[in-house]
């Protein structure tokens, strides 16, 4: 049986990733469905600031782990895949938001929350991180 | 940032900085003119808006490319780990607001100022890394 030893700061990124991402989602969604769909929350001032803190948790402690991640890890190629593959996603963000932005304010396009940027990040990075593996394979 | 290099490529990226800055205003003004002065409507109007994205696009090819060709392992690590700092910072900022606009109805962000703080947050980080190398 082939034994696949993956290196112990891809270990400690998916320990954090499960005992600290993952409690924060599930954290966020009981927040989201059973407070603000089921009892329709409408929290002001603190409670709101807490509520909008809780929420962005998750993609906050995510960015901390991943630079986490970074720093620990010794293999310079996964680094280095890691890292073009979040230029690509920076760079797309960055692209989408302002042509989008610049629609929303000429052309009347229809309006793009802002909190969804991150998850574009996310999202690009993860073909790029896909694309770079098959580029290297 | 890099004022004062004998690189070549260096010198090639701190140049399309500056000609991306400087036809980032014209292309702006330009582009409000045109919707002030002739109410552009349909594909006209998304053309013209595309106008003053492009020097931006511009100088994140000139980026991708600066990365790609720069010799210096140790200039491309500084330059990577700020703009790093910079993705980080802007995800950090556009999280939390986009989260106080829905529920503590903080006043919206226009999707144009992700850019401007992903710089911000990139010249923020340069002095700080090179504090590390000290």
């Amino acid at each position: 049986m082939k034994v696949h030893v993956g290196s112990p700061a891809k270990y400690r990124f998916e320990d954090r990733f499960l005992f600290f991402i993952v409690p924060l989602f599930v954290l966020d969604g009981i927040l989201g469905f059973w407070g603000f769909h089921y009892h329709h929350l409408h929290p002001t001032g603190a409670l709101a600031v807490l509520c909008a803190t809780v929420q962005s948790s998750p993609i906050i402690a995510f960015i901390f782990i991943v630079a986490l991640y970074l720093a620990e890890e010794k293999d310079e190629f996964q680094k280095a895949v890691l890292v073009q593959s979040m230029l690509w996603a920076i760079g797309a963000t960055l692209a989408v938001t302002t042509f989008w932005g610049s629609m929303e304010k000429y052309s009347q396009a229809p309006h793009m929350d802002i909190a969804l940027a991150p998850f574009l990040f996310w999202a690009v990075m993860i073909i790029a991180i896909v694309a770079n593996r098959w580029r290297y394979r | 940032m890099f004022c004062t290099t004998n690189s070549p490529e260096q010198r090639r990226w701190v140049r399309s900085c500056w000609t991306s800055a400087a036809l980032v205003a014209p292309l702006v003004l330009g582009a409000c003119a045109a919707f002030r002065l002739y109410h552009l409507h349909g594909f006209a109007a998304y053309g013209v808006a595309v106008l003053p994205t492009l020097p931006i696009l511009w100088v994140l090819v000139e980026l991708g490319r600066f990365l790609a060709v720069e010799k210096d392992e140790f200039q491309r690590n500084l330059l990577v780990q700020c703009v790093l700092g910079g993705t980080g910072g802007t995800l950090a900022t556009t999280t939390i607001w986009g989260y106080l606009e829905d529920f503590a109805h903080a006043p919206h962000l226009d999707l144009v100022y992700v850019y401007p703080i992903f710089w911000l947050f990139v010249l923020v980080s340069y002095p700080l890394v090179r504090l590390r190398y000290k």
